[in-house]
This record gives structure tokens, sequence and C-alpha cells, in this order.
């Protein structure tokens, strides 16, 4: 019981990992990025093509990897959501489910159907472990994941708080066309964001990676867990981000102990509970419970 | 050298023309009240001014630069500091945090978050406050501080005491007369007319989207305003014909 525990905190932290960038993008440019998923494959990709090729380890090879994701998160703004959010709340989910199709397929095309994995570049941390007390092993890798959640986290959270970028961007959010009466550029504020958050998703990629392996469609189940971890944990709130990746796993433990097809189910049946606990709790019309039930409204 | 020069302005929305052809120079130092009933097309007019609306027709000129085509944010940067109708505080952040979002532009100047403080005493205690939270009053001192941490040339005020009562409205004026007294281009919009007469030195008119009256508060009476508010003039050349 005590090992299922820290078991789905670990697994809770890989969940709040991936859900970084997707919660941060939620909440502070109001997009949900159906991208989030492949554009995290994309890469996982990368870093392994840098691994196999050149023989970088994946670590070495964030150095390049995390500024190639900030580019293409700042083109992505500058191309394409700036454009998209333009017409509305729907069309950047539509916009972003296309473009989730398309880096999909470009890369089945590019690498094909084999599994990739980024464990055998990394040497014997990928299964190395503590051992806590007797008996009991946590490894290495997911404490490293689940203490690089938490400072990406604890940095985000600090960075929006404290800096004059992070109030510029969380001013652009709360209304750009204010931000820009102040003095701030919106267009900048938003691209910045987006390339903060995409710099997030190359780390998951790396954690994706050397957790297990993944393929050019990948990138489906990993939105869907981010997505659930941000929901559960309230948008808006990062740390809430944290608490909902815990909690998802946990519903998954429970679910895989009740039995042993229940791992998946177990996460969905509790995100489902939790959206409909807040429907009935939230007061007003329709379209303020279902913002107050994905804990938009703040 | 004119501070702020409009030429031959045109705004619409969509099919409805709300600015037509107006054209006005405003020297440096000059504090002018822009009077008109609602729906005159003052408030699009200073928001076609600092950019959150682009013009069909006209150019801006501000020190005799060219900012018709200039987004928002650069016209900030150029020395215009707009406190649009309703304030549009950031009300999800602190007095302190919208003051600090003021000083994007980082233009050089005398203000800064203590100055503000020393102009608005009100908002003292409220430095940590959200501004969702606080009073009309305190909400429109800090959206005037916010535009003033921005170290403007041209300070646009749009209906500053829209929503406020007449002792909070007192003491927001009490405020400004500090900032009167400064060489900052001031234009601003005042419902109340003796108000507006008592603190500006030019007052322009608007109707239906075009300027009717432009003259110097000491040469115009308060009937010649009232016919200008209401379109009487043209009622009285109409009959007069």
């Amino acid at each position: 019981m005590t090992n299922q525990i820290i078991q789905a905190i670990l697994l809770g932290g890989y969940y709040a990992l991936i859900a970084c960038g997707l919660s941060f993008m939620f909440s502070v440019m109001k997009i949900i990025n159906l991208a989030h998923g492949s554009l995290l494959v994309f890469a996982g990709y990368l870093l392994w093509f840098f691994a196999e090729h050149y023989h970088i380890s994946p670590f070495v090879g964030l150095l390049i990897v995390i500024p190639v994701m900030m580019l293409i998160g700042w083109a992505l703004q500058a191309f394409l959501l700036e454009k998209s959010a333009r017409g509305g709340e729907l069309l950047p989910i539509l916009t972003t489910f296309g473009l989730a199709i398309v880096i999909e397929n470009l890369l089945f095309e590019h690498f094909g159907a084999n599994t990739r994995s980024l464990a055998p570049y990394i040497g014997d941390l990928s299964w190395e472990s503590w051992e806590l007390f007797s008996g009991f092993y946590v490894g290495k890798t997911s404490v490293y994941i689940l203490i690089a959640a938490i400072v990406i986290l604890g940095s985000l959270q600090l960075f929006m708080k404290k800096t004059a970028l992070g109030r510029q961007i969380r001013a652009t959010a709360h209304d750009p066309d204010t931000a820009g009466i102040v003095g701030i550029n919106p267009k900048r504020a938003s691209a910045i964001a987006t390339a903060l958050a995409m710099s997030t998703v190359a780390v998951s990629g790396l954690a994706l990676g050397v957790r297990g392996v993944f393929d050019a469609y990948s990138g489906g189940p990993q939105l869907l867990f981010a997505f659930e971890a941000t929901i559960i944990g309230g948008v808006g709130s990062l740390w809430g981000t944290l608490i909902g990746g815990i909690i998802l796993a946990f519903a998954q433990t429970i679910g895989a102990n009740i039995h042993p097809q229940g791992f998946l189910l177990g996460g969905h049946i509790l995100f489902i509970i939790i959206l409909l606990i807040r429907l009935i709790l939230a007061k007003g019309g329709v379209g303020h419970r279902l913002k107050f039930a994905l804990g938009v409204s703040k | 050298m004119s501070s702020l020069k409009i030429e031959n302005m045109d705004v619409r929305h969509g099919q409805l023309k709300a600015v037509r052809n107006v054209s006005l120079s405003i020297e440096k130092g000059e504090v002018i009240a822009l009077i008109g009933a609602n729906g005159a097309g003052k408030t699009t007019f200073l928001r076609a001014i600092s950019g959150a609306h682009t013009l069909t027709a006209g150019r801006i000129y501000l020190n005799d630069n060219d900012i018709t085509q200039r987004p928002s944010h650069q016209r900030v940067n150029a020395g215009l500091a707009l406190v649009p109708e309703g304030r549009k505080l950031f009300t999800n952040m602190t007095t302190e945090e919208n003051l600090l979002l003021g000083a994007t532009s980082a233009r050089k100047g005398e203000w800064n978050v203590e100055k503000i403080f020393e102009v608005f005493p009100n908002l003292i205690k409220r430095r940590h406050t959200k501004t969702g939270t606080m009073s009309g009053g305190e909400q429109q001192a800090t959206a005037i501080g916010r535009a003033l941490m921005s170290n403007p040339d041209i300070l646009i005020l749009d209906e500053v005491s829209l929503g406020l009562s007449p002792l909070v409205v007192d003491q927001v004026y009490q405020n400004l007369e500090k900032l009167l007294a400064t060489d900052t281009t001031i234009i601003l919009v005042e419902q109340d007319l003796s108000r507006a007469m008592k603190v500006a030195s030019r007052a322009v008119c608007m109707l239906e989207g075009e300027i009717v009256l432009d003259k110097p508060m000491a040469d115009i009476t308060r009937d010649e305003i009232t016919d200008a508010y209401f379109g009487l003039h043209k009622i009285k050349t109409n009959s007069g014909e």
C-alpha cells in the first residue's frame, strides 16, 4: 500500500510535468492547445535524433531542443494562434487539433512505425533506484521527473508573480486591448508566453522518452493525461496542476487495484466525477457552470 | 509646434460613422474639455487617438511624428496615455502591480509608484489589494496613476467621474489639480459642465461625430456650450434661413 502511494505520487509528478505547458497556455492565454501531446512527442523525437545520430546525451540535447521548441512556440503564436484566437474561443481548438494531426503524420512519415525510447542513451540511470526503506524502491528517473515538475511549476509561478514580463503576460491575458493602451506589446507578451510553455514541453518530451517508449501517435494519451491533470487541479493555478497530476495518478492506481485493466478507467472516472460535482455545485447559467466546472472562473 | 494634431479623422463602427472628418490641433500644456452627449463620438475619438480603434481616414501627429499606423503600445512609448472609460484596470492584480504595468514603456520622467501615492494618498493602504475589490474612487485613482506612470506628454482622461459619488469626484479632481499645474497636455471628458469650465482652458464640443464648437474657455458662455451639446445652433440656423 505504502509502495503504491509513493509510486502514485511519482507518477503524478510526471503528469504534472507534462501538464505544465498545457496548463500555462490554458490559464494565461485561454488557449487549449490540442497539439500539446504531439509537440511533446516531437520534442522526444528531436532528443532521440540527436542521441542516435550524434551521440548527444538527451540531457545535453535539451540545451538544443529547448531553444528549438521555444522558437516553434514563438512562431506558433505569431503565425497561427494569434490569428485563430481572434476568431473566437473555438477556433484555436480546431487549428491546434489540425496541427496535431499534421505533426503526427509528419513524424510517422519521417520516423516510421518503430517505437523509440531515450532510455538506452542515459546509461544505468534508466533502471537505477534508491531504496527508501527495506523493500521499498523508487526509480531515480521518476524522482528526477517529480523534482523537475516542482522546480518548473515553482519557477513559472515566481516568474509570473514577481517579474515585469510575468506581469505583462498576465495583463495581456486579462485584456489585450487595455494592455496595449498601458504600453505593453500584447503580441510580444503572448509570443513569449507560448515560447515558455514550449520550453516546458521540451522537458516533458525528455521525461516521456526516459520513462518508456513512444511512437508518432503517442501524443494523444499524453494530451489526455495532461488535460485531466490541468482540469482536476483547476485552471489558473499552477500548483493545482501538481495536485491534479497526483490525484489523477492515485485514481489510476486505485483503478488498477480493482481490476487489472482499470488503470486508465480509474483516472477517467475520477475526472468525470470531479467535472460533475463542480457542475452541480456551480451557480448560474449553463455557460457559467461549464466554466466553473473546468475551473476557468476564478 | 503642436503637441497633438489630428487631420480629417474618420472612424467607423461597421456601418456607423462614429467620427466624421474631425481635425484638431492641441498645443503643449493646454487642458482641453471634450464635451458632448452620449453617442457623440467622444470615446471613439479618444480610443482612435490612443490606437484602440483603427481610422478609416485621416492622420494623427504626436509631436510632429505621424503615429497613424502605430499600434497602441508604441503610442504610449511616444508619449500618449489614456485613462479609458470604465477604468479598465487589471482587476485580478494589486494596485501596485497595475501602477508598475503603467511603467512598461520606461519613458523618463518624474513619476514613480511613490510619487503616485503622494498624489493619491487614498491608495497607500490599498497598495497590495486586488483592484477588483476596491471602491470606484480608488479604482479611478489607480487608473489615472497607471496612465501617469508612463510619464506622458499628453494625458487623455475619458469620463473620470463616471459612476462615482459627487464626494469622490471632488476628491479625484482635488488630486488632479496638482497634475493640471504641470505642463502635461490634458484632454478630459467631463459631463459636469461647471467642473469642465473650471479646470479646462479650451472647450471642444462634439455632436454626431463632428466638432461643432472649439473655443478658449475664456471667450465662451454656458449657453454656447449647451447649444452645441444639444445641437440647438443647427435649428437656429435652419430657422434663420
